[in-house]
């Protein structure tokens, strides 16, 4: 494993100083796959570097990408901001055109009128242009017609019934703003990569989707949204990929940063970590398949304070890294971390490798005098505690309760710097009764990444009857044609996944099921169960419709395992370092401080421990027992708290 | 802080107990036919005590705030709940708000032979009700006419639906089967919010529960007073109108008077200024001044204050009864929840600009525009009823322009996106965008409103109730008054457009374009 810093000002040079490394001074080291996981594009809406995007749709309907839901976000506030539309009013542009919701066309641009636009649009000096006109999923002729004419212009041009094919005008626009803003930013970016890395070390370069699939660059520099969080969808993959060889079927992830945690369920059942269109970045709603990654405001770095009526809370404001909490010598307000080094739950030797110094004292004394109306600075980094896990309780329920799964049947997997220090209390509070701290809690993007499946994404919405579901084969044969071949383009073979998304004549929200060609109702009496299951009622009488048909050509990626080493029953008292106090279940307990490298597998270690390592650190309540397995992972069995 | 609870237990309870209406809502989303419900999220849902006292509200609908609870109340008065009953109810003079508004209360037991130990309640607004315009939106003269009354009766008695009252609602609307799906949606949420009050109640010895509803809405409480005794103590008086209560041409006067206390922490609030009520359906009952009143105390404190019953125990309201805000049977009240609301805010806030000027944000649209048209689809030969208010200008804030085309105050519903509307009626939308210039100028401007324009596929009856054409969104401290609202209808065939009154009803041929223009905000100081 590399790790190296990224170079922010042109991004590809770390990823090109990186192979160069890793290929050494031997030039003829030729990799023939780069998988390549970016926050490229993230960082740029973040920051709002983002191109001038003209955005192109039905006359009448120009503002509509401003208007958004006409909702605001904050109920109780007087003085919400107004989002930032990533298209200003000069830069909106109608055609005179109209197509029906069935798909007929009712008046179409002349080419003079399309000629007209071009010349504004050109005039408006857009980097990149958006096409999104009124059902062009329904009818994509006269799209087309804009997207050829738009071409002349020679900038990126995205075009809505490419982009995502389904109804809802504005997320549809939204989605296809996003790309267009992204266009210029990442075609530069990875058609340059692509060029280099061929040339240099004569491989191609695979990017990770937001959806955990890989496509190759030159796919994501056209389709750059759906690349836009590559990077968690990478951590989840990894999560995901390690649950499975540990022999895991259903998981609930949970990535604990500095400033928020990222949390997701993957089932086996239903094909693993679970998608949404339903995601925002920046504000911006975004819908093409992303995987279904919820982020809370609950970080170590969470800051914690007393509101006007006395209640504790903790988050979303962070400390971040500048001032940091309190420990690191320059913040002064108290941060999770500060918590958890309080309550002995952090190891000052080992924390990052022993390169921070952990200032207790200061910690303890500022505490003290923030405490409010609890007894001691203990008291308060133990509320702290409960605070930023009831917080982090509620992300979970968002993404398995809301969504009509039990936690009590997954398994808890914990990563990122802080996620194993919560992990065994947080599974008490869901009655989890397994948590995993994967082995490379570091590196589980990268594994992601690797052991990706390539995947590729079409959907179309159709609006049928649940009585025509048949007449979807022919719609599907159509899609899978052209997916086919674009997949053969690029050499690789796919099998294919069918699904629709079903709802009751009426409703305003699908579920997703697999379509089956040898009996497609099937798929009907999938969704009365799954309806069921979710929301508590089913009706077999009631007219159903089908929204989407969806496909997916997944080629697998490569499945070797990492090497199993045998089990040895042990106690691990050779990686013990210490024995001090820390805070289990209200109060200090003289608790086994071991390093997590100086377990072998088949060791087990009881409770109340810390097993620590460079980037994190595991806590283990009393009562619970975790075992290293075979593959470097740490099992732990949790016990209820005693009452 | 009481010595039982601390900072943290508190906390860790609020969270819980609010994630409990988060997914009601998610759940009624997810599974209601109507666009109005499914798309628009016209709907609230809440987390009650033992006693009917709120302790935990879904962010929804501002205008249900302070009036969930009187349905509650009207509930547990009127039925001798069993485990597994849920109360259907709508009557706006026994805890509704007006007829659309349908309410479904489900009390949960501790054990089998105790009185409830949590009640959780949704409330959805659907398209139709029944009565005398479709929609049941329309300038109605008594109550009789705005569709069925339904008192706190069972819907569903020991798990299962009474069909006899479900039959009986459905025989007096106009799209039954919609209803039947929204009807059945809000059981489920109702069932999935039992569910999660059981799970919360196993996570708490016995007694401790107690303890700590009682922590949480004298928490609320404390924000309130703590909010209050900052304040400049006084007197504040303020009114507005409304243009006129949609069958006479009389303007309609909401006079308040605050008075606030800053050494007791208190606020009075009394509208006994306010005119009789009326003959149109602009009549609020109490339920509604009370949600504007607790919709402003929740707007000065903190984010993250939960919305729970102890936020009213510093405040009084006073109201005169028979008067337009505190309105008596059988007068008709289907605006008094949309419109008058809006204009109770608008009263309220000019009062308290004088209180706090740097706080307090110029008059917003003040109408929620609303929109009902119903008739038969050609495309199924089905009934429909399509409902939907249109959103306006955000005045001006001290020290920011307001928002353009954007829901305030006591709605924050979304727009039925133009494709999801085309697939479910008759209609065709010809433009949707920013009504130009419509904001008021200051050093501040007013936010614009909104033009939309729908061409009718067939003959439909459209019923438009909207206000703040004659009496415009003020603004504040020399800024200007925003653009008033219009309507009109250009007919099958005609070049000329027909401008439409503020509260009608009318029959329009296939063909027919309506437009409708949202008044923008109020500016905030000279320019």
């Amino acid at each position: 494993m590399l790790k190296i810093f990224s170079t922010p000002a042109d991004p590809s040079a770390a990823v090109l100083d990186a192979l160069g490394r890793i290929g050494g001074a031997d030039e003829a080291l030729h990799a023939t796959e780069v998988r390549h996981g970016t926050t490229v594009g993230t960082n740029a809406m973040l920051e709002g570097k983002t191109a001038r995007v003209a955005f192109i749709t039905t006359a009448g309907f120009e503002d509509t990408i401003a208007i958004g839901r006409q909702t605001r976000s904050r109920l109780y506030d007087w003085f919400e901001p107004a989002s930032r539309c990533l298209v200003p009013r000069e830069l909106r542009f109608g055609v005179p055109e109209r197509v029906s919701a069935e798909g007929a066309i009712q008046r179409s641009p002349t080419d003079k009128e399309l000629e007209i636009l071009v010349e504004k649009v050109r005039a408006s000096g857009a980097e990149a242009a958006a096409i999104s006109l009124l059902f062009s999923f329904a009818n994509p002729a006269t799209e087309k017609r804009v997207e050829a004419a738009l071409q002349r212009l020679g900038v990126p041009v995205s075009t809505s019934h490419r982009i995502l094919p389904e109804f809802r005008e504005y997320e549809r626009a939204s989605t296809t703003v996003v790309n267009a803003a992204l266009s210029p930013l990442m075609q530069r970016y990875l058609l340059d990569l692509e060029e280099n890395v061929a040339q240099r070390h004569r491989g191609r370069v695979q990017v990770m989707q937001s959806s955990g699939g890989i496509i190759p660059a030159r796919i994501a520099a056209q389709q750059p949204v759906r690349t836009i969080l590559s990077g968690p969808a990478g951590g989840a993959i990894g999560a995901w990929q390690m649950a499975r060889w540990a022999s895991l079927d259903k998981i609930i992830g949970i990535d604990m940063g500095g400033t928020s945690t990222d949390v997701f369920l993957a089932d086996a059942a239903t094909g693993g970590p679970q998608h949404t269109r339903e995601s925002a970045v920046a504000g911006v709603p975004i819908s093409v398949p992303m995987l279904d990654i919820h982020t809370a405001g609950a970080g170590g770095g969470s800051i914690a304070r007393f509101d006007a009526g006395g209640m504790l809370r903790v988050g979303p404001e962070s400390a971040g890294a500048e001032p940091g909490p309190i420990c690191f010598g320059r913040g002064t307000r108290p941060t999770v971390t500060d918590a958890n080094l309080l309550l002995g739950r952090l190891d000052e030797a080992s924390f990052l490798g022993g390169g921070v110094h952990l200032d207790r004292r200061r910690t303890e004394g500022i505490l003290n005098e923030q405490k409010g109306s609890l007894r001691t600075a203990k008291d308060f980094a133990a509320g702290i505690l409960r605070v930023i896990d009831t917080e982090m309780e509620k992300a979970i329920r968002v993404i398995s309760v809301e969504r009509g799964h039990d936690p009590r049947e997954f398994t808890l997997v914990a990563f990122g710097g802080g996620g194993p220090l919560h992990a065994c209390s947080l599974a008490r509070s869901l009655r989890i009764s397994r948590v995993l701290v994967p082995a490379m809690p570091g590196a589980l993007s990268a594994v992601g990444i690797l052991f990706a499946d390539t995947a590729r994404d079409f959907s179309r919405t159709v609006m049928l009857p649940g009585d025509a579901v048949k007449s979807c084969d022919e719609i599907f044969v159509e899609l899978e044609r052209s997916a086919t071949g674009e997949l053969a383009e690029e050499g690789v073979e796919g099998v294919v996944h069918r699904s629709m998304d079903v709802r009751y004549r009426g409703q305003g929200y699908e579920l997703n099921v697999s379509y089956d060609t040898h009996s497609p109702t099937r798929g009907l009496e999938a969704f009365h169960r799954v309806h069921q299951q979710r929301y508590g009622f089913c009706d077999e009488e009631r007219p159903v419709e089908i929204v989407n048909i969806r496909l997916r050509m997944i080629s697998a990626g490569e499945r070797s395992m990492p090497a199993l080493r045998t089990p040895v029953a042990g106690d691990g008292r050779a990686a013990c370092y210490a024995e001090r106090d820390a805070f289990f279940d209200g109060d200090f307990v003289l608790s086994r401080f071991y390093r997590r490298d100086g377990l072998v597998p088949g060791d087990v270690v009881p409770g109340p421990a810390m097993i620590t390592e460079y980037t994190s650190a595991t806590a283990l309540p009393p009562r619970c027992r975790a075992e290293l397995d075979g593959l470097g992972n740490l099992v732990i069995d949790v016990a209820e708290e005693r009452a | 802080m009481s010595a039982a609870v601390d900072a943290v237990e508190l906390a860790v309870f609020q969270s819980r107990v609010h994630s409990i209406a988060e997914e009601m809502g998610a759940a009624l989303r997810r599974t209601a036919v109507s666009p109005n419900i499914k798309e628009r999220r016209d709907y609230s849902c809440a987390v009650f005590d033992g006693r009917g006292r709120v302790i935990a509200m879904g962010d929804h609908m501002p205008v249900h705030l302070g009036s969930m609870p009187m349905s509650v109340q009207a509930a547990i008065d009127a039925i001798a709940f069993e485990p597994g009953d849920i109360a259907v109810l709508n009557d706006p003079y026994a805890g509704g708000t007006h007829l659309p508004d349908i309410t479904m209360v489900l009390p949960v037991f501790g054990d089998e032979r105790g009185a409830p130990a949590f009640y959780v309640a949704n409330r959805a607004h659907h398209a139709d009700v029944g009565g005398a315009f479709a929609g049941s939106m329309g300038p109605a003269r008594e109550i009789f006419q705005e569709g069925i009354r339904i008192p706190p009766v069972l819907i569903v008695r020991r798990g299962e639906v009474c069909r006899e009252v479900l039959g009986l609602i459905l025989l007096n609307v106009r799209t039954p089967n919609e209803r039947r799906g929204d009807l059945e949606a809000q059981i489920g949420s109702c069932r999935v919010g039992e569910m999660r009050v059981r799970q919360l109640v196993d996570k708490y010895r016995a007694g401790k529960l107690q303890v700590l509803i009682e922590e949480l809405l004298d928490y609320s409480e404390r924000l309130v007073r703590s909010e209050l005794r900052g304040m400049p103590g006084g007197m504040f008086r303020a009114e507005d109108w409304l243009d006129n209560d949609g069958v006479t041409d009389a303007a309609c006067r909401i006079a308040v008077e605050i008075r606030i206390n800053p050494p007791a922490s208190s606020m009075d609030i009394d509208f006994t200024g306010s005119c009789a009520q009326v003959a149109g359906s602009v009549n609020a009952v109490r339920a509604i001044t009370v949600s504007a009143c607790f919709y402003m105390l929740r707007c000065l404190l903190a984010e993250g204050a939960p919305a729970t019953a102890g936020i009213l125990r510093p405040l009084t309201v006073t109201t005169v009864a028979g008067s337009i805000v505190d309105a008596r049977s059988p007068a008709p009240v289907a605006g008094g929840n949309v419109e008058t609301s809006q204009r109770i805010v608008d009263v309220l806030l000019r009062a308290l600009s004088q209180a706090v000027p740097s706080r307090v944000p110029a008059a917003s649209a003040g109408t929620m525009s609303n929109l009902t048209i119903g008739g038969v689809n050609p495309r199924s030969n089905e009934p429909f009823t399509y409902y939907e208010t249109t959103a306006g200008g955000m005045g001006a804030r001290p020290t920011l322009d307001g928002i353009s085309g954007v829901q305030t105050h006591m709605t924050n519903s979304l727009n039925t996106p133009v494709e999801a509307l085309e697939y479910a009626y008759p209609f065709r939308v010809r433009r949707y965008g920013y009504r130009e210039g419509s904001g008021g100028v200051g050093r501040y401007r007013g936010g614009d409103g909104l033009v939309r324009e729908i061409e009718l596929l067939a003959e439909a009856q459209v019923t438009l109730l909207a206000d703040r054409r004659r009496f415009r969104p003020y603004g504040l401290h020399g800024g200007s008054e925003g653009a008033a609202g219009r309507a009109a209808v250009i007919d099958a065939g005609s070049d000329g457009e027909v401008e439409l009154p503020g509260k009608c009803s009318r029959r329009a041929a296939a063909g027919s374009v309506l437009r409708i223009e949202t008044p923008g905000g109020g500016g905030w100081g000279k320019a």
